[in-house]
């Protein structure tokens, strides 16, 4: 009864006309940052910052917020069309959203992303407005020997991303895990495959890499083979039909609470979401070997998933004042400079603020979907576009959002170097996405470990011993055994028949 | 080489002292016609990403200078991240002699090259003021039997290793000296001490109130909402003075523990900057930390004003960084 007059009290102040008019302002700032490649949540609240200064703290935080989840959910709109995600949350939604779109079901992909963002961040606000005080626990509850197990069962998902070939797939994710360890080791302070470059010293951004492997790759791709390339016909149809609702429905909703909890918790955030939640449905679903050729399902699932986490990283920054991603950082940083200083006071101190920016949430998630569904058809139209025009444009806005981040020429050589290595994988049928996957899990499960082994002075029976990490590994183990069993069985079915049959 | 550069700087540091008297004396007295002011749009380099601690030092500074008219000039700010600060002191180092070039700093400008991750370090710069400072807290959690920093120090001596302290930087930088530093001056072996190096203060706090860890070091402005919630306790400030923001908390120096830690922030230009810049600079600066909207922001954040001159500001520098220096020693990190 009182979270309902709190949150009444917290519609009066989001409804005033100037909070609704930042909530439009933050949320299509938000969406068209984040449809550009490159260009995601941290640039889209960085380049806000300098806006909202000055301005009154609930109405900035309402506007930055709006920023926040506008931006991750315009970047699931730049992984769909175009292949190039700009933040690691949207890199799950390009599996099966990318295929969709080249098969002129573009259209579809991005109403089942928007559904399913609004689904994610409806929950969501749901779960913060109930729970986050209690959650507030949960959030710290996870210290290192249990971010080791989050990170171990994520990287699980190696083998259903990996495709038909899981060597190959290992091998991508070993990669991946390799970029991850380039730079300063947190650990030691020692300097790894840094060659004396400062550039190095702070690792690889993801973002470089990703849009490498991805959009560089596939601009290639498409430049190596003839005639034209994007999607044809029947583009703008976002129609979804009764069956594709059913079917969407439920990875929607689980991947919304999975995503919730998993952003509850500050280190592993929208990323780790998206992939589990993908990873999730893709191993539950009776077509889960269709998944990554243009499922709806693998659409819904890491959307809600990213929404969902989303919403989820507000509860540490709001009740602990604990940024849980880099993003939030950010977002922490913006809100202390207006005075507001989120922790276990806030609610006490600036009920107002928490409570307004919550029922900022709940008409922010309403002004994207209206904002969005009717976009949808012209956004779409991005693949009608020439070849000869889209490619160069997909090239320049890489390398804008590549040079953007730290204005530095050594990025977009690496860059380059990274769309040749992903061209080169996708000649030879290596997938790029345990790549990607190792690199945002793996640095993450590293410095886990070596934390959880120093507190525990060397001691390994860490993992097994606390409840939490031991049912993650168990899970990660349990995850993998239907591979390990179905890969047994076609050897063992192949030696049956002899060598005849070559693998097809 | 480094001897040969602390000879040359000691002269501009001497002129600038001397630059000090004189402006002390303009102020009163009339213009001296000699005096020096910015030309161009003066530019504040933020040596990192938008929203962290460099940067929005940067973007009140400016803010507050424009808004108060202490320049005729426009003030931009620009973030040059990378290489944990080397990128952007590299790029001050390449416009030497450019009075319009200044850049905000803080204690990583002695730690990033002593790790030897920076081509450059404070002394190939001109210190201009020193603005304010935040101090360290030395973190339990709520539920901790630890009551005291005597209770911690009895732990570190039974068993430096057992007793596992975060922090949100790398071994040999800020936080871990602060704890380093501190268990030194009360008596345990510094060298053995358990240190997790966390990304971040945030995450290092957040291990110490799910109770991972034992103890854990962290900036008072961090800190201070989960102190004053009762969510963690904190032990003692790295301060030589009780600190405004944490009155009930005891400083080392009382405890008896002879050691304090600044994180200290200021604002340096780039090499070769003429006494007249300087002094321009120097009184800019002084009067913008008389400004209300500063004194706002500053106790927002959790600052303490420790305003120092170029002369002062380059002694205390020299002098930290000797002391880092034995510090680093002490750990077997240098």
């Amino acid at each position: 009864m009182d979270t309902l007059t709190q949150l009444v009290s917290g519609f009066s102040v989001a409804l005033s006309p100037e909070n609704l008019l930042f909530v439009f302002v933050g949320v299509l700032a938000g969406t068209i940052i984040g449809i550009l490649p490159g260009l995601g949540p941290m640039t889209a609240i960085a380049l806000m910052i300098p806006v909202a200064f000055g301005m009154d703290p609930t109405t900035a935080i309402i506007m930055l917020a709006g920023v926040y989840y506008g931006a991750v959910f315009g970047g699931s709109t730049s992984s769909i069309l175009l292949n190039a995600p700009g933040i690691a949350g949207t890199v799950a939604t390009s599996f099966d959203g990318y295929p969709m779109a080249r098969d002129g079901r573009a259209g579809k992909a991005l109403a089942v992303a928007a559904i399913a963002s609004f689904v994610g961040g409806t929950v969501g606000v749901v779960g913060l407005m109930l729970i986050a005080p209690t959650l507030s626990k949960v959030a710290v509850s996870f210290g290192p020997a249990e971010y080791f197990g989050l990170m171990v069962l994520g990287l699980t998902a190696v083998v259903s991303l990996a495709g038909k070939n899981v060597t190959k797939g290992l091998i991508s994710a070993v990669v991946g895990v390799i970029v991850a360890l380039v730079g300063i080791d947190s650990a030691t302070g020692t300097l790894r495959f840094t060659f004396d470059r400062p550039e190095l010293y702070e690792g690889i951004d993801f973002l470089i890499v990703a849009l490498g492997v991805f959009a560089l790759a596939e601009v290639f791709v498409l430049l190596s083979r003839r005639g034209h390339g994007g999607a044809q016909g029947g583009v703008t149809s976002l129609r979804l039909s009764k069956r594709e609702v059913r079917a969407m429905t439920p990875p929607a909703l689980r991947g919304s609470v999975l995503g919730f909890f998993t952003g509850v918790l500050p280190g592993a955030g929208a990323t780790v979401a998206s992939f589990l939640s993908y990873s999730t449905e893709k191993r539950i679903a009776s077509d889960g070997d269709t998944f990554g050729t243009g499922n709806i399902k693998g659409v819904a699932a890491p959307e809600a998933g990213n929404n969902g986490a989303a919403i989820g990283s507000f509860v540490p920054l709001l009740t602990l004042g604990v940024p849980g991603s880099g993003t939030t950082a950010i977002l922490l940083g913006a809100l202390l400079v207006l005075g507001v200083r989120p922790g276990p006071m806030m609610l006490e101190q600036h009920p107002g603020v928490f409570w307004g920016v919550v029922a900022s949430m709940y008409i922010g998630s309403i002004v994207l979907l209206i904002l969005n569904l009717p976009l949808i058809p012209l956004f779409a139209k991005v693949l009608n576009t020439p070849k000869a025009v889209l490619l160069p444009l997909v090239v320049v806005f890489c390398v804008m959002g590549v040079y953007g981040l730290s204005f530095s020429v050594f990025d977009l050589w690496l860059l380059i170097g990274f769309g040749v290595l992903g061209f080169l994988m996708r000649a030879n049928s290596f997938p790029a996405a345990p790549l990607i996957l190792g690199l945002i899990l793996g640095g993450l499960m590293e410095r886990n470990m070596r934390q959880a082994l120093q507190i525990s002075g060397g001691d390994w029976s860490v993992f097994v011993t606390k409840p939490i990490p031991a049912v993650l590994l168990a899970l990660a183990a349990a995850s993998l055994l239907p591979t390990v069993v179905g890969l047994i069985r076609r050897r063992r079915a192949r030696a049956d028949r002899g060598w005849e049959v070559p693998a097809a | 080489m480094s001897g040969t550069r602390a000879r040359t700087r000691a002269v501009p540091a001497a002129l600038a002292a001397s630059a000090l008297v004189l402006a002390g004396c303009g102020a009163e007295g009339a213009d001296d016609g000699g005096e020096w002011t910015p030309q161009q749009p003066i530019e504040i380099t933020a040596p990192a990403d938008t929203g962290g601690g460099w940067d929005t030092l940067a973007r009140t500074s400016s803010r507050i200078m424009e808004d108060a008219g202490l320049v005729d000039q426009s003030v931009q700010v620009v973030n040059k991240p990378g290489g944990g600060g080397a990128i952007g002191w590299s790029y001050i180092a390449n416009n030497a002699g450019d009075p319009h070039k200044l850049f905000v700093t803080s204690p990583p400008i002695l730690f990033v090259p002593l790790a030897g991750e920076s081509d450059h370090d404070h002394s190939d710069f001109t210190p201009i003021s020193r603005l304010a400072t935040e101090y360290m807290t030395y973190l339990v959690p709520a539920d901790s039997p630890m009551e005291t920093f005597d209770d911690l120090v009895d732990e570190l001596e039974d068993d430096p290793g057992a007793v596992s302290v975060a922090g949100g930087s790398a071994p040999g930088s800020m936080d871990h000296v602060a704890l380093a530093g501190a268990a030194d001056a009360a008596g345990v072996d510094a060298g053995e001490l358990n240190y997790v190096a966390f990304d971040g203060g945030g995450e290092a706090t957040t291990a110490l109130l799910g109770g991972h860890v034992d103890a854990a070091v962290s900036g008072a402005g961090e800190s201070m909402e989960l102190i004053e919630a009762g969510e963690v306790k904190a032990l003692a400030v790295s301060a030589s003075e009780r600190v405004d923001v944490l009155p009930d908390v005891p400083t080392l120096t009382e405890l008896g523990v002879d050691f304090t830690f600044d994180i200290w922030r200021g604002v340096m230009g780039p090499p070769d900057m003429s006494q007249e810049e300087i002094a321009y600079y120097e009184s800019v600066f002084a009067e913008m930390m008389e400004q209300d909207s500063w004194k706002e922001e500053s106790s927002k954040l959790g600052w303490t004003d420790t305003y120092q001159d170029s002369a002062d500001f380059e002694a205390f520098l020299d002098e930290k960084h000797t002391e880092f220096v034995d510090i680093l020693d002490e750990v077997g990190l240098q």
